[in-house]
């Protein structure tokens, strides 16, 4: 019993310290300071002025481009990274060395380097830059997360099921889907969620691919805007707002889980 | 396999076709602007396509983007072709881009709009023109936008201004750790040079506006010299964020830009800090950033109509309040809206204003008194020098860790891999004995 | 692998051709002595090394137990809590930073190395404890049970059963902690004030400041040497996954 109790309070504790600074946004985002860390009084005066038409309409555009991007990148990268570990797996071992190599350059090679190399691609290859290649090089680097989610899971499945179901009658796609999909994905969900945590967060592969089409992601809005006159303080209500949202769309969605499960 | 791969080209090739498929309008009502964040006033944006139609009956449309370094922006148009038409450097890009021949000439003439640009300050377009090439002078080129100052933003509640209005303060042991650097190799630079030279410049021997740009390898050496000297005084060296710090009252004295400093001013009010900022008495840095049309433009006619709209009294004093720097046009309305009949000190501002204001109660901190004007310099573009000035500077800024401690890392990552490729090996020649019994097996049974 | 040509390896390639050339176009290695000739460079990757391991190591440290115990709960419960991790990284990273600069500043920590782990670790934790636990979930329960039988008491099922069949999972988690923490620039700058230099951070500078060449010959660099202590580790992995089996 008292092993419960520890393990649970590790976790606990664990989780605590990682969402202290975002309690801390939270707490700050109600009140009008400009810095973070000050506190001027209470007051909603923030959250109103996101919400009035017309102000702050870049930074709403900026949010809906990131979301839009990032859903867009992490759905075609899980996707693609799934085939990807499909067919790593099916490979030999000198095949499968080589391309998991090439598979892992974008993750060990710093987000910096992935952007000015696709930058300088899409330049010498005519490519005008804008939503698009944001999108592609998204793909670029989320892929790999989603491939080294999938391949443990594909490593640790039992190889005789595949062959199973085709003994048993199957075409090999009837057999991918059945068999072999519900398999990786656990792995592929939670490769979907490295895809998207990334691709909000990114900034140097964004601010070189974004083109000249006045496009923005919420990474690029607050760099600039943190260079001159400090950071604009409606994105503590903003990052609050959306934190809140997806952690009740989170609930919800667990408790239509448990539903079925216990039906 | 290769469904899904034809599958995915066809997509990509189809994401492709459709990007260039909405350019239904003509490139000529489309207006590309590349400037810094928070740097102009939104409703002045969004009140220039109805003035261009009032002044020339056409439509247009503004694209707007924002970048947060100069030399990211300098990349995107030298390297990726960029078709901005108008962009905000500063002033050592401009002359950069000037260098390398980057930049179109401003139109001047507007047809039945009046010429604004004659707004423009003649100090600052004075100051703009030195940055000129043979055959190009720098002002039919660029427009200044906003200026200011290098200084020091202090604590009132903890330095006196004497000790401010030196640069020793930065050096001072009084005020261990609670010291902001900039993290800038440019300003870095000036500041240190001229700190070390402070005798040399009340002397007369050498003026603020050589050494700003002197970069022969002595200075570089005496650079490095006086700023690893300040390295352990300092709390750190920042970029954004040291107005941030200096309102939470973590340091008292912070190097920084009076634009900075108004910001920083006015939000330590709100929290009981007490800030002031001011440009000391060896000498500093004048800054400017202006608007200019990259070579790669394609719209120059309306990029030269929003250059002009932007040198109007009314739309400066609106993006000088919504940005809190101070702008680069100077006329009686502007004067008159900035003077602060609060203030109990006077400045001299006929550099910028003209000979009529030569007393006025002013915000000093935003424009400041002739007097501390020429003391100032603009830091120029250190063109082939830049690289031995960076290499300084990683030198400084780059001894984190006692040579001991680095070999303790190396060694015990040489321990790591030996140990791997050690038991890869044995694997190997267990893998491969063991083939060796296999076949040796088979070949017995057989 | 169509995709990956185009993408990964072409501009892969232009980033070789660049560290090879300067400013004039010309083939050399120039670069690269550079890089050797300037012992603030090698102190400043090899201090960063250093933090990327210690990073590494703590993340493992703290993520696995946490993956482990998620694992042991119910399952409606467990899949919510893994999301909970992954959370907070939804918030954009400086935010985030200057967030825990205030909360520093709050518990009156003074900010430095420890503060610089500390944001590491904060920032990379859930990229450790997702790999780890989609391995522990999917662990073949009989391997424990067999072990169980065998009469090996939990320690020694832990150490000899389950660690060695959730090697998998660490690595990826590795490989997704370890070159991130020495890229990252933006957390070093803030909870250090700039103080400590990382790898990342001078990579930056020298794009930054249009020294192309240099930055490509410095992430170069840095590829290889990673990228060999990869295949050179990854490879043992497989042979000992081998032996486990048999």
């Amino acid at each position: 019993m008292v092993k419960k109790i520890l393990c649970q309070g590790y976790l606990w504790l664990l989780l605590l310290l990682l969402y202290a600074p975002i309690f801390i946004i939270m707490i700050y985002s109600f009140t009008e300071a400009k810095v973070l860390g000050n506190w001027t009084g209470f007051s909603t005066k923030l959250y109103s002025s996101l919400f009035v038409a017309g102000t702050h309409h870049s930074l709403t555009n900026a949010l809906i481009n990131t979301l839009s991007i990032a859903l867009i990148a992490a759905t075609v990268s899980t996707l693609l990274g799934s085939i990807t570990a499909i067919g790593i797996f099916n490979l030999r071992t000198r095949a499968r060395k080589a391309i998991s190599f090439v598979n892992n350059i974008p993750i060990l090679n710093g987000d910096i380097i992935i952007g000015i190399s696709l930058f300088l691609l899409f330049v010498s290859l005519g490519i005008p830059q804008g939503y698009t290649t944001v999108v592609l090089a998204h793909i670029t680097f989320c892929t790999p997360y989603v491939v080294l989610s999938v391949l443990p899971r594909l490593k640790q499945m039992n190889p005789n099921i595949y062959e199973a179901a085709l003994d048993l009658g199957a075409t090999p796609m009837q057999a991918l889907r059945k068999v072999i999909v519900p398999e990786i994905l656990p792995g592929m969900i939670s490769g979907f969620m490295l895809a998207v945590t990334l691709s909000i967060d990114d900034f140097a592969v964004t601010v070189f691919t974004i083109g000249n089409e006045g496009l923005e992601t919420l990474s690029t809005y607050i760099y600039a805007d943190a260079r001159k006159g400090g950071l604009t303080p409606e994105l503590r209500p903003l990052s609050t707002i959306i934190f809140v949202l997806v952690l009740v769309l989170l609930v919800i969605i667990n408790r239509r889980a448990g539903k079925k499960k216990e039906a | 396999m290769r469904k899904i791969n034809k599958w995915l080209v066809a997509c990509a090739c189809a994401l492709f076709s459709l990007t260039g498929c909405y350019n239904t309008e003509s490139r000529e009502n489309v207006l590309k602007i590349y400037n810094w964040a928070d740097y102009i006033d939104e409703d002045v944006l969004a009140e220039f396509p109805q003035w261009y139609k009032e002044q020339t009956g056409e439509d247009i449309r503004i694209v707007y983007q924002t970048f947060d370094i100069n030399e990211i922006m300098l990349t995107k148009i030298e390297r990726g072709h960029e078709d901005f038409d108008v962009v905000c450097p500063s002033e050592y890009i401009i002359e950069r881009m000037l260098r390398k021949g980057l930049l179109l000439p401003i139109d001047t003439v507007f047809g039945k709009t009046p010429n604004y640009l004659h707004n423009e300050s003649s100090y600052i377009r004075e100051q703009l023109d030195k940055l000129s090439r043979p055959g190009h002078r720098a002002s039919d080129y660029a427009v200044g936008y906003m200026w200011g100052t290098a200084g020091i933003l202090f604590n009132t509640d903890h330095v006196p201004a004497e000790d401010a209005g030196t640069w020793a303060s930065l050096w001072n042991l009084k005020y261990k750790n609670k010291i902001l650097m900039k993290e800038s190799y440019r300003d870095a630079y000036g500041t240190a040079l001229i700190y070390a030279n402070a005798g040399n410049l009340e002397k007369g021997k050498v003026t603020v506006e050589e050494l700003m740009n002197d970069y022969s390898q002595a200075s570089i050496d005496t650079v490095e010299k006086y700023l690893k000297e300040m390295k352990p005084l300092i709390a750190g060296w920042e970029a954004d964020f040291g107005k941030e710090m200096m309102t939470k009252g973590k340091a008292w004295l912070n190097m920084t830009w009076s634009g900075d400093a108004v910001w920083a001013i006015e939000e330590a009010e709100g929290v009981g800090v007490n800030l002031d900022y001011e440009v000391p008495a060896e000498g500093s840095n004048v800054w400017y950033d202006g608007w200019v049309i990259p070579k790669y433009a394609k719209n120059k006619k309306a990029a030269s109509y929003f250059i002009n709209y932007l040198c109007r009294s009314d739309v400066a004093l609106r993006n000088m309040d919504a940005c809190g720097y101070v702008s680069a046009v100077a006329t009686p309305e502007i004067l008159e809206a900035k003077i602060d009949t609060t203030l109990s000190y006077f400045s001299d501002l006929s550099y910028f204003f003209g000979p009529a204001a030569d007393s006025l109660p002013i915000d000093k901190v935003q424009y400041p008194d002739r007097k501390v004007v020429e003391r100032c310099a603009m830091i120029r573009d250190s063109g082939d020098k830049t690289e031995l000035v960076l290499e300084m500077w990683s030198r400084v800024k780059g001894d984190n860790l006692g040579v001991g401690v680095v070999i303790v890392i190396l060694v015990s990552v040489g321990v790591m891999v030996v140990f791997t490729v050690y038991r890869r090996l044995q694997c190997y020649r267990h893998e491969k004995a063991q083939r060796r019994r296999r076949n040796h097996r088979k070949r017995k049974r057989k | 692998m169509i995709f990956s040509a185009v993408f990964v390896i072409l501009p892969l390639l232009l980033i070789v051709v660049y560290a090879f050339m300067d400013d004039a176009g010309h083939f050399t290695l120039g670069n690269f002595a550079k890089f050797f000739a300037h012992p603030e460079a090698i102190n400043t990757f090899v201090y960063s090394i250093g933090v990327a391991i210690i990073t590494t190591v703590l993340c493992i440290l703290l993520g696995y137990p946490a993956a482990y115990i998620l694992t042991q709960t119910r399952m409606k419960y467990a899949s919510t809590v893994v999301v909970l991790f992954i959370l907070p990284m939804w918030v954009n990273i400086l935010i985030r930073t200057l967030a825990t600069v205030a909360l520093f500043d709050f518990m009156n920590v003074p900010l430095g190395e420890g503060a610089l782990i500390f944001g590491m670790v904060y920032n990379f934790l859930p990229f450790m404890i997702y790999p780890i636990y989609n391995t522990l979930q999917k662990l073949d329960k009989s391997y424990v049970e067999a072990a169980q039988d065998l009469g090996a008491n939990p320690m020694q099922v832990f150490f000899k059963a389950v660690l060695p069949l959730s090697m998998p999972g660490i690595v990826s988690g590795i490989l997704m902690v370890f070159m991130p923490t020495i890229s990252t620039f933006a957390i070093a700058e803030l909870l250090t004030m700039n103080n400590i230099k990382l790898f990342g951070t001078t990579i930056q500078e020298n794009i930054n400041n249009s020294m192309w060449n240099y930055g490509a010959a410095l992430s170069l660099i840095m590829l290889f040497l990673i990228g060999a202590t990869t295949l050179l580790a990854s490879d043992d992995k497989d042979h000992n996954e081998g032996g486990g089996l048999w």
